[in-house]
């Protein structure tokens, strides 16, 4: 199988990650909740996954680093912690379920959404200090967008926040493992990222970085300290840990992260946007297929497709059965097809990972030039 | 040899203080606070010689890990709250 569904989960992991949740498995008991051998493994493990995690992505301790099933899940304590009823939230115009969803359960706030073309990175800008200036209580943005690929100009964004004193919480789903991610630099709230897409974890972790909020908890429970207190401790990572956390998992997602910090996020960046040109090389030659390009240094190793006069899901089942995976659809991401104008027909899309290469993308490039070039003479 | 045990706020704090500690040359264990000095409940603690606790303390300040407790074990069992 060509594996092109990395932004959705990377499915070939190095070495470690599998060994090593397996270990993890059958080698600890719950961490925090004794002090025999199996007990402190665990809690060794998580504390090497919070520290290397905070060496990775610029977080001042490792006790601000909070373990989480997924993106989906930090992001909900993110925005449990800072959105209050009545609040005014900005977001981008290409957030993911994962976001919009959470917001608009709430049914107390004003959504405002600032928009720009894709791969528009001033133009975004310019949209999200315009929304600024009329005034808002938390912004939320994704530093990549999960369907194109598209790279949010974070770092700005940020530094509007701070002079204004508007919290920032940033959806790092599809940047952490491949461009540099820095909660203290950008001075943001909080960072949420999966552990199982460029952090080659596996599926069930996920990251929360904490900056200096202290934060609500969304569930409650056992952290195994301060158990005759009914409240929950004021102190993280126990705050926002309540029950006995995935530890086989962190033990892989620490495999991952050793993996990442290894290898290099700009250079499994750089790798990644190499297949991806070349992908987008090949099928921009072909008549029928429209590529979603953005210009060098605004596009990670994601792009997303269409195939003129074919569905969307058409094309991701025909590519399935010739053992080419990759995503078709809305991507859990209506906004951001809605904001490219693509709501009607989804689109295909291929992501790359660190374990993909230039004769894989050759060839599903090859095999999306055949289908198309089959569907024009049928036309 | 005498020993002090310094409690902390939580098990990933008291993972941090070791450490901190052992980086600084300090012999720093992580063990389970007994539940005598736990205070509000289940704890962990750093267990350090007492010759080392004066320096410990220090630097677990100036690292932002403010102690819970700080107690020395008595020779009938006890435990006595030690001021730094």
């Amino acid at each position: 199988m060509i594996y092109l569904d990395s932004a959705a989960t990377t499915m070939e992991k190095p070495a470690s990650v599998p060994s090593a949740t397996a270990w993890a498995m059958t080698h600890m008991a719950s961490p925090g909740r004794g002090g025999h051998g199996a007990g402190m493994r665990a809690a060794d493990t998580l504390y090497a996954l919070r520290e290397t995690a905070a060496q990775l992505f610029d977080v001042p301790n490792p006790e601000q680093v909070v373990l989480t099933y997924n993106a989906t899940h930090a992001l909900n304590l993110a925005i449990h912690a800072l959105v209050r009823p009545g609040h005014t939230v900005l977001i981008s115009g290409y957030e993911h379920n994962a976001v919009t969803r959470p917001l608009c359960a709430r049914g107390d706030l004003t959504i405002r959404v600032a928009q720009a073309p894709v791969f528009d990175q001033a133009g975004m800008l310019a949209a999200f200090e315009e929304e600024l200036r009329r005034g808002v209580d938390v912004v939320v943005c994704t530093h990549v967008s999960n369907v194109f690929g598209f790279i949010m100009p974070i770092g700005e964004l940020a530094r509007m926040c701070r002079e204004r004193g508007v919290p920032l919480i940033v959806d790092a789903s599809q940047s952490a493992g491949c461009l540099p991610v820095r909660l203290s630099e950008w001075g943001a709230a909080y960072v949420a990222m999966p552990g199982h897409k460029g952090l080659y974890g596996p599926q069930g972790t996920g990251l929360l970085l904490c900056g200096e909020e202290q934060p609500a908890p969304l569930l409650y429970g056992g952290t195994g300290s301060e158990s005759q207190n009914q409240t929950m401790p004021d102190v993280l990572p126990d705050r926002l840990e309540a029950g006995t956390q995935n530890v086989s998992g962190a033990a892989g997602l620490l495999a991952g992260l050793r993996f990442v910090r290894c290898k290099g996020v700009d250079r499994i960046g750089a790798y990644e946007e190499c297949l991806s040109g070349q992908l987008m090389d090949g099928l921009e030659q072909v008549p029928g297929v429209r590529v979603f390009r953005g210009p060098k240094g605004t596009q990670t190793g994601v792009c997303s497709i269409t195939v003129e006069g074919m569905d969307c899901e058409e094309v991701g089942s025909w590519l399935a059965r010739r053992g080419i995976a990759v995503r078709a659809g809305l991507h859990c991401a209506p906004l951001a097809h809605k904001t490219a104008g693509t709501l009607d027909t989804g689109t295909v899309r291929l992501s790359c990972s660190a374990f993909n290469t230039s004769q894989q993308v050759r060839r599903a490039a090859g095999a999306i030039a055949h289908l198309a070039r089959c569907q024009g003479k049928g036309r | 040899m005498v020993y002090d045990l310094i409690v902390c706020r939580s098990l990933t704090y008291a993972q941090r203080g070791v450490r901190l500690l052992e980086r600084a040359g300090i012999s720093a264990y992580l063990v389970r606070a007994p539940r005598l000095i736990a205070r509000a409940g289940c704890a962990y603690c750093i267990k350090v010689s007492q010759r080392w606790l004066e320096r410990a303390v220090e630097l677990m300040r100036e690292a932002k890990l403010v102690p819970r407790g700080i107690y020395q074990q008595l020779e009938d069992g006890s435990y006595e709250e030690v001021s730094v």
